[in-house]
């Protein structure tokens, strides 16, 4: 499937990858992806976001506010939050570690290139189903389009279309229409043709 | 200037935000958990069966969630 991806949506795609890590989430989620759409250097759709009205500094705001930094299993947030309900994971961990061994309590590494759609992509850490489901939708709309190529404009279609996810929420949070974003997307499609 | 803090704290004890994700850091806690010790009764011989009966659930159950999982950093135990 990736390889019908433009160099452009390639790098989105590694631009989301890259949110992830900077954000220290888990996988790539939908949120990931409108980052990465909204960063001008690597993506043709930001600046159509932007003219749309969406407000980079306040997508990063919401979904600091929605899910915030850090989401590492039994990492520092998981240990704060444990600790508002009166269980220090250092105590724990530590008393594991006394039995099982340092490290006792880590997760083991992940399963790696599973078979599927996604098993070509090189990728240290998966998609969320969500967001998965977004690049699938991408294909299906550049298809529907009859489209030989799927740019960024196509994963921005997907996200729409997807509808769910937090990028999703995010944007009609902000008051934006997706039905009119979707519109617009395809115009500038159109337009390039 | 401490009241509003006061306020503040006193706030955040009924934000849900703050408790469901209590929720969060603890479902993962005792699922970590979960796997050392299903790896430690392996280690040691236990049967699904048993570790079914001591967990309360049935022994599908825990052979479905833990067979063929990658085992964790643990050692010793024995």
């Amino acid at each position: 499937m990736f390889e019908r991806f433009t160099v452009q949506a390639r790098d989105v795609v590694r631009g989301a990858v890259q949110e992830r890590d900077r954000w220290g989430h888990r996988s790539v989620g939908t949120e990931h992806l409108l980052l990465a759409l909204l960063d001008e250097e690597k993506s043709s759709v930001a600046g159509l976001l932007r003219q749309a009205g969406v407000d980079p500094e306040r997508v990063i705001a919401e979904i600091d506010r929605k899910v915030g930094r850090d989401t590492e299993e039994l990492g520092d947030r998981d240990a704060e939050a444990l600790r508002s309900i009166g269980i220090d994971l250092d105590a724990v961990r530590s008393k594991v570690e006394e039995s099982f061994g340092v490290g006792a309590l880590e997760p083991p590494p992940p399963r790696r290139n599973r078979r599927g759609l996604f098993s070509g992509w090189e990728l240290s850490s998966p998609f969320s189903p969500r967001a998965k489901k977004v690049l699938e939708l991408a294909l299906r709309e550049a298809v529907h389009l009859r489209h030989r190529q799927i740019g960024a404009e196509h994963i921005l279609l997907g996200l729409i279309r997807e509808g769910k996810g937090l990028a999703a929420l995010v944007l009609t949070d902000a008051g934006l229409d997706l039905t009119e974003l979707r519109r617009r997307t395809i115009s500038s499609l159109d337009q390039a043709a | 200037m401490s009241q509003a803090t006061d306020l503040a704290a006193a706030a955040g004890s009924t934000d849900p935000r703050v408790g469901l994700r209590a929720v969060v850091a603890l479902r993962r806690l005792l699922e970590r958990l979960e796997d050392v010790q299903v790896d430690n009764a392996r280690r040691q011989g236990w049967s699904w069966q048993e570790i079914a009966d001591v967990l309360e659930v049935s022994k599908q159950g825990v052979h479905k969630k833990h067979a063929g999982r990658p085992v964790g950093r643990t050692q010793g135990g024995s």
